[in-house]
């Protein structure tokens, strides 16, 4: 077997152009370096996906999953027994490892055989240990204590009184102090280290240079590291504490967005880089740290496998499969004529739960046509419920709000959200404060036995959710710069009916159905509501959205540029609750007594697809369709002891940008995020740009949180939900300490038995000439990293019975219809 | 308040006096054991299919549970109408099994078989999924069969059996993801602790089996009650002393705190059951020999300096948690805490209430902790009116004035113990902690009026709970003796103590208290640190093997 393994150069990869540098901008720019290989970690309150590959999509697939297992010991692919199993049960064959291989040979200068790969089945893969060393690992093997592990769990101590949001009522102190500083303190005063074992250590951190640039030069030259090898080591430190990294490295994505930046990585990292110095002074004296270290140094080379390459080709070929029974599917269904117009039109979120709602919807009645968009429906927006102090962004995370909107409220229930929050805060200061607590439980610990019981029962939750019932949004301009002003109405409206591709055949009633799931007693709530809408239910955008496209005034000048929405049409705005399959209408009341008729019958068949949802749901969550089935879902979306309320986006796989009629007799099993798109409707291909720059790259996030979370849940999820333990008001811990967890519960992709999310990357299906496709990743560099690296599959739909290509370098399309075997696209690839 | 003493010396009497038909129902109340025996049944059959979706384990845990708690009840109601039985002897010699059906044991047996039925209920579907489903489920049943056992323990035997096999099932517990590197050495530390508890309470039980010649705990405190505390130096301190150590160490008192903490790496509903249900044994053991304790003034002087020590410590620990469950468990090693210090001044009926409050309360915060980021949400604000001297003195004022006049209405101080008092300034300065954050939140008179009424009704409740309990438990446990000028002292320092932490929360803990010291708070001292320490916590596996 002979293959050119480009991880090799990955592994030592070049830091670019830094010959001119000073040594401390070296360092600095190694820092950086290292710094934005760190994925954000959003709080949990506006839990959503993150790609936990970001910062490494410039990067091979397989060379990345190579840099991962070196520096954080993390697998990035199944086991190999994993794909073994899939090959022997059918669910890939030899032709899909054959096309694997010859997809891969344009990539990896490889000459593996079909038959050579299939003998690497049986042997055991990358063992993922990480290979990066850290003076806590050379203090570990001199002292035999375990100092890796030691340094975690300070770190994580400090660090989750540092970042706290409101959990602690001690808090430290905030002000007048840096991170770094703040950990300096911490560690001159800690006396954990001494106790353990290395009585210097507390001395040499109070001893430390005060600026955390510093620090990094000083670790640089202490433990003889520079150029690539620094990278890594720094890369290394922040993966150790990758949870806390990702908090820091949230606050730079949050203030870069604004414009801004943020040094709290900085200082983490250098307060990291920090206790691996006081380790080595610390541990000197005793031990010959430094001198373990140099040696250490010595023998230390990365050991780079070609393993990667071929783990990468196995997951290909499972992939392959997938596309192939897809892409048969999509190309064996007839596309409907179009026709004229039909009075019901529903637009949902391209969340793949809506998939299943929307087929269900359009089988109840054919008087009704489904669209999908992102759920924020193109209004990116900041809400202020009333009597609440601060705002929570409704968007996408890629985007900052463009306007601002509170609730419209009447001045009494402001009063009474004011009171019912301050009557909180203090009731939970007299629950949790010294020496208040033994009066409250002496008191009030009592009324516990009945809240036990009426938790239990589901009929109250832990924390009530208060009145509901939020009034429409207040789209007018305010003193204080709220509300969206006329002419952005306008030019929002625009990019809403442009980017649904829904500038004609406008239908009588338009329902605009955001989503948002009901569940009970679940830190990761959030991440089960509506992605586009930054983790937080869609109804508000929904709401905002009919406001403005029923705006006579907007609807003038939507007609000076060029779209005409007339008095026929009227639109809706509705909530999918995605855990009960069940419906809301909001400001019906504004519906025209004209269009009465269509609401009654758009709730009759909302009601009607409803149940349908439910029943093809019900197999997943272990239940039986049948009478009792709505009241089974309404009291597991009610259960405080549920760890499944509901699936979720497990076993997302594709992204299919194309007209609706294209897809709408096919089952794609709520796999798909279906976004709507007629080329022929979009001028210079703007709204492809869009799509692509950010729709599927939401998506392609989603898809690689999932897979994360599947291929290794350890390094990218959040481990076992009975154990989480929610830190700092912002994440979780898995038990009583180490790590703050990122990505998902295990139980959010595992039932138990096996795996409910099928790891694979999103496959992205595009309805638009390849020419088209081929421009707007040219022009965009980092999506272009996404699909050239490997980090999803893009596919152009074919026209009028053309088969679907296969992107596979620039401007290179091949075919890859269903019928063929590897040998032949092997040919095609290499033509 | 009247018909209160009144059910409380009937419920004496009917200890004492036997009725004719007693025997039948002495004889009928062996049906008690169904509640245990039914629980082990359904352990010994989850343990047959131990792996995942245990269908019929789960059915029958919930019969079993269910059945244990309606029998709770009916030995409650049992009691209530006048019935205080201790079941004929399963053994030879004075010693054996029995239970003893009185007001303290019902009382337990209540608390721990609820906790029990909604801690199983929670674990169907929280476990749902768990590739040992069905092993979590069976000792979850044992732990609550040992449990209901220690409670209603009549005979020293099987207080000690129960105490001891409580204690290993809740190492399997414990240690059931044995993987987790935490877990085990949490488990290893309990084990150690749990042990030389063990050690106590058995030395104990044998010095009182060769003092009174039974191991019946019933007739044990009657000889006790009829000892005068002169007499008391005969013999009797050691094993008081060694009951209330075991005491503190199965109730995670300082120093012997660290594992509870390091708990949380086993699943929630563990949580919810060691924190509602076993962490209160040692309190429970004190109080069931609270006739003994009396006899010894050093154990309750130990009681009351450990316990308070505890309280004071674990409160201020609980303030700097970051993480939700740690601080929960710090809150418990608090409250635990409180709870000996009422015992150690005697006020052994306040301090079953305690427990038992404290039980329900953190069983729901444990099940309740995933709404974590919910109550942040709700609760999170940036405005704070600023402290003024003015809100402090108020708070206070109106906490002592609710205080005052129900003490004053009720006619309460006249014959009440200086423990009842001291107690009593504890309650009123948390409750004016509380009216404190009232004033200081942004607030309307609407909420003025709401935690004026939460004030009068929780002292209201306070009151009601203290004569309920001293009526109800009564006749089984000792009254509150009068202190000596020790335990006065340590009454003042409690009091002055808390009034201090009191007060720097008031002002903002992080302003009046150097940096520095947080840090050391936050680690617990350093407590834990030594004991992982001891214990090698922190040896790599390579160089266990080596040496």
């Amino acid at each position: 077997m002979n293959i050119q393994v480009s991880s090799h150069e990955s592994v030592a990869y070049e830091i670019r152009d830094l010959g001119h540098l000073r040594p401390a901008d070296k360092i600095a720019a190694a820092a950086e370096t290292a710094m934005r290989r760190i994925p954000p970690v959003w709080p949990l309150k506006d839990f959503v996906a993150v790609n936990p590959f970001l910062g490494l999509a410039d990067e091979n697939f397989a060379d990345a999953a190579a840099r991962l297992n070196a520096i954080a010991g993390a697998r990035t692919l199944m086991p190999r027994a994993f794909y073994a199993d899939a090959l022997k049960n059918g669910r890939m064959t030899d032709d899909d490892l054959a096309a694997a291989l010859a997809l891969h040979r344009t990539q990896h200068k490889h000459e593996i055989s079909l038959a050579e790969i299939k003998t690497q089945l049986q042997s055991p893969g990358p063992d993922g240990t990480r290979q990066a060393r850290l003076v806590m690992d050379v203090a570990g093997e001199a002292t035999g204590t375990d100092w890796t592990s030691i340094w975690r769990e300070r770190i994580s101590h400090w660090a989750a009184s540092r970042f706290d949001e409101g959990q602690s009522l001690w808090a430290s102190r905030k002000e007048n102090d840096s991170d770094y500083s703040s950990w300096r303190a911490y560690a001159a005063a800690d006396q954990t280290t001494r106790l353990l074992g290395a009585p210097g250590f507390a001395s040499a951190a109070a001893a430390l240079p005060s600026n955390p640039r510093d620090v990094l030069e000083l670790c640089a030259a202490r433990l003889n590291l520079r150029g690539r090898a620094l990278v890594d080591h720094f890369h290394a430190l922040l993966m150790g504490c990758g949870g806390w990294a990702g908090l820091a490295r949230y606050r730079l994505w949050r203030a870069e967005l604004k414009g801004a930046t943020d040094t709290t990585l900085l200082e983490f990292l250098a307060a990291l880089a920090g206790w691996e110095l006081s380790m080595l002074e610390g541990l000197d004296e005793k031990f010959g740290l430094a001198d373990a270290w140099r040696r250490d140094r010595e023998a230390a080379a990365f050991k780079p496998s070609q393993d990667f390459v071929i783990d990468a080709i196995f997951q290909s070929a499972y992939e392959i499969a997938w596309q192939r029974s897809c892409i048969a599917q999509i190309e064996r269904a007839l596309p409907t004529e179009e026709c004229d117009a039909k009075p019901l039109q529903a637009a949902f979120c391209i969340d793949v739960r809506s998939e299943v709602f929307r087929r269900a919807l359009e089988q109840a009645s054919p008087e009704v046509e489904t669209i999908g968009f992102a759920g924020f429906f193109g209004v990116p927006v900041a809400y202020i419920p009333a009597g609440e102090e601060s705002s929570a962004d409704q968007c996408p995370v890629l985007l900052s709000p463009s306007h601002t909107i509170c609730e419209t409220a009447s001045n009494g229930k402001v009063r009474d959200r004011h009171f019912l929050r301050a009557a909180a805060q203090t009731w939970k200061s007299f629950k949790i404060s010294a020496v208040s607590s033994f009066s409250f439980v002496e008191t009030y610990g009592w009324s516990y036995a009945a809240k036990l019981v009426t938790d239990s029962l589901g009929l109250t939750r832990p924390v009530s959710n208060g009145p509901r019932e939020a009034g429409p949004p207040d789209l007018s301009e305010t003193m204080n710069g709220h509300g969206i002003p006329a002419a952005d109405q306008i030019a929002i409206a625009e990019n809403i009916l442009r980017g649904m591709s829904l500038t004609r055949r406008l239908g009588r009633l338009i329902l605009l159905a955001g989503h948002g799931a009901s569940v009970v007693n679940n830190p990761h709530a959030a991440g089960l509501d509506c992605g586009a809408c930054g983790g937080h239910s869609g109804e508000v955008n929904a709401r905002v959205a009919a406001a403005i496209l029923n705006d006579a005034s907007v609807r003038v000048g939507l007609a000076e540029r060029g779209i005409i929405v007339s008095e026929q049409t009227h639109f809706i705005a509705g909530l999918h609750d995605t855990t009960t399959d069940t419906f809301r209408l909001f400001d019906e009341d504004r519906v025209p007594p004209s269009h009465a008729d269509n609401l009654a019958r758009l709730r009759d068949l909302l009601a009607r697809a409803g149940e349908t949802a439910r029943a093809e749901r019900a197999g997943g969550l272990r239940l039986i369709p049948g009478a009792r089935l709505k009241s089974q879902i309404a009291r597991r979306s009610r259960d405080w002891s549920q760890v499944r309320p509901e699936w979720g986006l497990a076993g997302c796989a594709a992204f299919i940008a194309a007209p609706r009629n294209k897809t709408a007799d096919i089952d794609l099993g709520g796999r798909a995020f279906l976004h709507s798109y007629d080329w022929r409707t979009d001028k210079n291909f703007a709204v492809l740009e869009l799509i692509m720059t950010a729709p599927m790259v939401v998506a392609s996030w989603i898809s690689l949180q999932y897979y994360g979370s599947t291929v290794d849940n350890r390094a990218f999820g959040a481990g076992n939900k009975v154990l989480h333990n929610v830190v700092s008001a912002f994440g979780v811990l898995e038990g009583a300490g180490g790590d703050l967890r990122t990505g998902l519960p295990m139980q959010s992709v595992h039932d138990g038995e096996r795996f409910v999310h099928e790891p694979m990357r999103l496959s992205v299906f595009i309805a638009a000439p390849t020419h088209a496709i081929d421009r707007v990743l040219s022009n965009h560099p980092d999506v272009k990293d996404l699909v050239a690296n490997g980090w999803l599959h893009l596919f152009a739909l074919g026209e009028n019975g053309e088969p679907t290509r296969r992107w596979v370098g620039d401007g290179a399309w091949s075919t890859n219809s269903p019928g063929k075997g590897g040998r032949e696209i092997a040919q095609e690839v290499q033509l | 308040m009247n018909f209160i003493y009144t059910f409380g010396v009937a419920t004496t009497v009917a200890l004492d006096a036997q009725p004719a038909w007693g025997r039948t129902v002495t004889t009928f109340s062996l049906i008690a054991f169904a509640a245990p025996l039914g629980l082990f049944a359904a352990a010994i059959l989850a343990f047959r299919g131990p792996g995942m979706r245990p269908a019929g384990t789960l059915r029958v845990a919930r019969l079993a549970s269910g059945t244990a708690f309606a029998i709770a009840l009916a030995c409650l109601a049992a009691v209530i109408v006048g019935q205080t039985v201790t079941t004929p002897l399963i053994g030879w010699g004075g010693l054996g099994l029995a239970m003893r059906l009185d007001p303290l044991s019902v009382t337990m047996f209540t608390l721990v078989s609820f906790i029990g039925v909604i801690v199983l209920e929670f674990s169907r579907n929280y476990m749902d999924g768990d590739a040992r489903q069905g092993q979590f489920i069976g000792w979850l049943a044992a732990t609550l069969a040992s449990v209901i056992l220690v409670v209603t323990a009549g005979n020293l035997v099987q207080l000690l059996l129960a105490w001891i096999a409580t204690s290993l099932f809740l190492h399997r517990l414990i240690a059931f993801y044995s993987d987790r590197p935490i877990a085990r050495i949490a488990a290893r530390k309990k084990f150690i602790v749990a042990r030389i508890g063990d050690i106590c309470l058995a030395s104990a039980a044998a010095i009182l089996f060769i003092r009174f010649g039974t191991g019946d705990i019933g007739a044990i405190s009657s000889s006790l009650k009829a000892i005068a505390a002169a007499d008391a130096a005969s013999g009797l301190g050691l094993p008081a002393l060694l009951i209330v150590l075991a005491a503190l160490l199965k109730s995670a008192q300082f120093p012997a705190h660290g594992w509870l903490t390091e708990v949380i790496e086993t699943p929630t509903p563990v949580s919810a059951l060691l924190h509602a249900g076993i962490i209160n044994a040692g309190g429970f053991l004190v109080i069931r020999f609270s006739d003994l304790m009396v006899l010894s003034a050093s154990s309750l002087h130990l009681l009351a300096i450990v316990g308070g020590f505890t309280a004071l410590f674990g409160g201020l620990v609980m303030l700097t948690q970051p993480s939700v469950k740690v601080s929960l468990a710090w809150s418990t090693i608090s409250q635990m805490g409180f709870m000996m210090m009422q015992c150690g001044f005697g006020a052994f009926a306040l301090a079953t209430a305690h427990i038992v409050a404290h039980s329900l309360y953190k069983a729901h915060a444990f099940l309740a902790s995933g709404s974590a980021i919910e109550w942040a949400r709700l609760t999170q604000t940036k405005n704070r009116k600023p402290l003024m001297p003015v809100h402090f003195g108020g708070a206070l004022a109106l906490a002592l004035a609710v205080y005052a006049a129900f003490a004053l209405g009720l006619n309460e101080w006249a014959e009440k113990p200086a423990a009842t008092i001291a107690l009593g300034a504890i309650l009123t300065m948390g409750l004016s902690l509380y009216v404190m954050r009232g004033i200081q939140a942004r607030s309307s008179r609407r909420l003025i009026v709401k935690v004026v009424g939460t004030t009068v009704l929780g002292t209201a409740i306070y009151f009601a709970v203290n004569a309920i309990s001293a009526a109800w438990l009564g006749g089984v446990v000792a009254p509150v003796p009068s202190p000596d000028w020790v335990s006065l002292t340590l009454m003042c320092l409690a009091v002055l103590s808390l009034l201090a932490i009191i007060a720097i929360q008031m002002a903002d803990t992080e302003k009046v208290l150097p940096a520095r010291w947080r840090t050391h708070i936050a680690n617990g001292l350093y407590v834990n640190a030594l004991f992982n320490r001891f214990v090698s916590a922190h040896r790599l596996a390579a160089a266990r093997n080596r040496s």
